[in-house]
């Protein structure tokens, strides 16, 4: 990797207040994505994804936030996500707040390269207990292409950055959609799931779109 | 599908209303969802507390469990589905008078990853956590794979040996190394004849011929290691001895605990019948069964068939056995 000395840009710092509008638009994203959802994991599983991370965003909205500390929020969402009951989706989500949680630890502001090393902490928390590794076809696989073109990217502004995210989760989803599932429910029907998209990869692209 | 039950998904919700009310005095419901079972009395003194989880479909296990010299509270899934994170931390605070808290549940992808992030949760709170897992089942994995094996009716002993430890007032380490000794020691297989109906999906667990069955299936209908004609009593009594014994030991002079478990419809006479068989081989080998349990400990609803479980006890397993316990489903006086 590239980056960049850690960068005190004003543009690219994202505070508490900055966070909690971006989570808000993260619930709003993961309801109206319910049905796209569940319709894309009932090909390959019990087709309760959507469903589930809607009640992740339901608690998470319902959820009380510190005022300015960061990893107090993240904490929070972690905890939220681990009252949705269904798909293990909301506990890989919230295996991964809790590591994002723990990588920042308390401080008012994120730049990029704390962006960067929090999504490679979760992507390390899942991996070691989900189980998967980077090419299973999971959400790794996309929080792997997040953080590497977070890491890589020349531009350093929260516009710039997003623009880079949406992208890597798109692309992210181009890699991955003609190879099979390896793990998981979906395992069963790998070569079922050659040329369809993996739902919570597609859940990952939904979320990163919401910010 | 005929299943006694009013809408499949209050199907949990109404067993476990209706559970409470029978045994008010020794089960109380907890949480917002009402999905954690706990004792309807703490322990008089402080002692570690036993938690553990999993999906609903197997009763006795895993909430029928709770009560004296056994365990302390139960996080509750849906049929064949794991119980929330949320679940599992308020089972383990409800069940922590001070001394720690032991999960020990069955060695499940799902259950094991709650069940840590539980944990992960509970000691950012300062809570003492251990965990140890269940996985008795021979039929799972190799035994180069134990790791592997998922948990069967060999949890119940489990249970049993580490509510008593507890119930003994030692410290969480103690208590954990007796029921990781319980649960290393345990060894099940088990034979299907029918599946079962899980209320939600209102589909068969598994589709067999009517004059099959299949050899080492697990408790939810995982695949097991072969499928053929039915077979006398004895000779399926055999061939479960034959899996087990390579990896117990048992000699002249061993004393062993025996369960022999329905899976839910195989009734008491023909589970007595594989108790026979296995009475007498073990005899042929000098060997003494010890408190041997023949009935419905360990189900899949209502599938027939029966699982074979074997623990050899040194003395202190022996003593956490024949300790005395009292929950719903057994009492041990």
């Amino acid at each position: 990797m590239n980056a960049p000395a850690r960068s005190i840009i004003a543009g690219s710092a994202v505070d508490a207040a900055m966070l909690r509008a971006a989570l808000a638009r993260w619930c709003d994203a993961l309801d109206a994505a319910v049905p796209e959802l569940n319709a894309l994991d009932a090909r390959l599983g019990d087709g309760d994804l959507g469903t589930t991370l809607g009640k992740c965003a339901a608690n998470v909205r319902a959820s009380s936030f510190a005022a300015d500390d960061i990893a107090a929020i993240f904490k929070a969402c972690a905890q939220a996500c681990a009252k949705a009951s269904g798909s293990s989706f909301g506990t890989l989500l919230a295996i991964g707040f809790l590591a994002v949680a723990k990588s920042v630890g308390p401080r008012q502001t994120l730049d990029r390269d704390l962006i960067v090393e929090a999504l490679q902490a979760a992507q390390q928390a899942l991996a070691a207990r989900g189980g998967a590794t980077v090419g299973d076809k999971t959400m790794l696989d996309s929080l792997q292409a997040l953080a590497d073109a977070l890491g890589a990217a020349q531009a350093d502004d929260l516009a710039s950055l997003k623009q880079v995210a949406r992208m890597a989760t798109r692309q992210a989803l181009d890699a991955m959609r003609e190879r099979p599932n390896r793990i998981g429910r979906a395992r069963m029907f790998a070569d079922a799931s050659v040329g369809l998209d993996d739902p919570g990869m597609v859940a990952v692209h939904r979320m990163v779109q919401a910010l | 599908m005929k299943k006694i039950l009013n809408r499949p998904e209050a199907y949990v919700d109404e067993m476990l209303e209706g559970l409470v009310a029978a045994h008010p005095e020794a089960l109380r419901r907890l949480g917002d969802d009402g999905r954690v079972i706990a004792r309807a009395r703490p322990a008089a003194t402080p002692k570690v507390g036993i938690v553990t989880g999993g999906g609903s479909g197997h009763l006795p296990v895993f909430l029928g469990y709770v009560g004296e010299g056994l365990l302390d509270a139960c996080a509750v899934g849906n049929v064949f589905a794991g119980p929330r994170v949320d679940d599992c931390q308020l089972a383990a605070r409800t069940a922590d008078s001070g001394a720690g808290v032991l999960q020990l549940y069955g060695n499940y992808g799902g259950d094991r990853m709650n069940f840590d992030m539980a944990q992960e949760f509970l000691e950012m709170d300062g809570l003492e956590v251990e965990s140890v897992r269940v996985a008795d089942d021979v039929a799972s994995a190799p035994v180069a794979e134990k790791a592997k094996r998922r948990g069967v009716a060999g949890m119940v002993f489990a249970f049993k040996a580490a509510g008593a430890r507890a119930a003994e007032g030692v410290t969480l380490a103690e208590v954990a190394s007796s029921a990781r000794k319980a649960a290393g020691a345990c060894r099940s297989i088990g034979v299907a004849l029918t599946p079962c109906v899980v209320p939600e999906s209102g589909k068969p667990s598994f589709t067999i011929a009517d004059d099959e069955i299949e050899f080492g299936m697990g408790i939810h209908g995982e695949p097991g290691i072969w499928r053929g004609p039915m077979k006398p009593a004895d000779a399926l009594a055999q061939e479960m001895l034959d899996r087990l014994l390579p990896e117990v030991e048992l000699g002249r002079g061993s004393r062993v605990a025996v369960l022999v478990n329905s899976l839910g419809a195989t009734p008491h006479e023909e589970l007595y019948l594989l108790y026979r068989h296995v009475a007498r081989a073990l005899a042929a080998r000098g060997a003494t069964p010890v408190m041997p349990l023949v009935g419905r400990y360990a189900t899949s609803m209502e599938m027939a068939g029966a699982s074979l479980t074997l623990m050899p006890l040194d003395s202190e397993l022996e003593r956490l056995l024949k300790a005395p316990a009292d929950c719903p489903f057994w009492r041990v006086a």
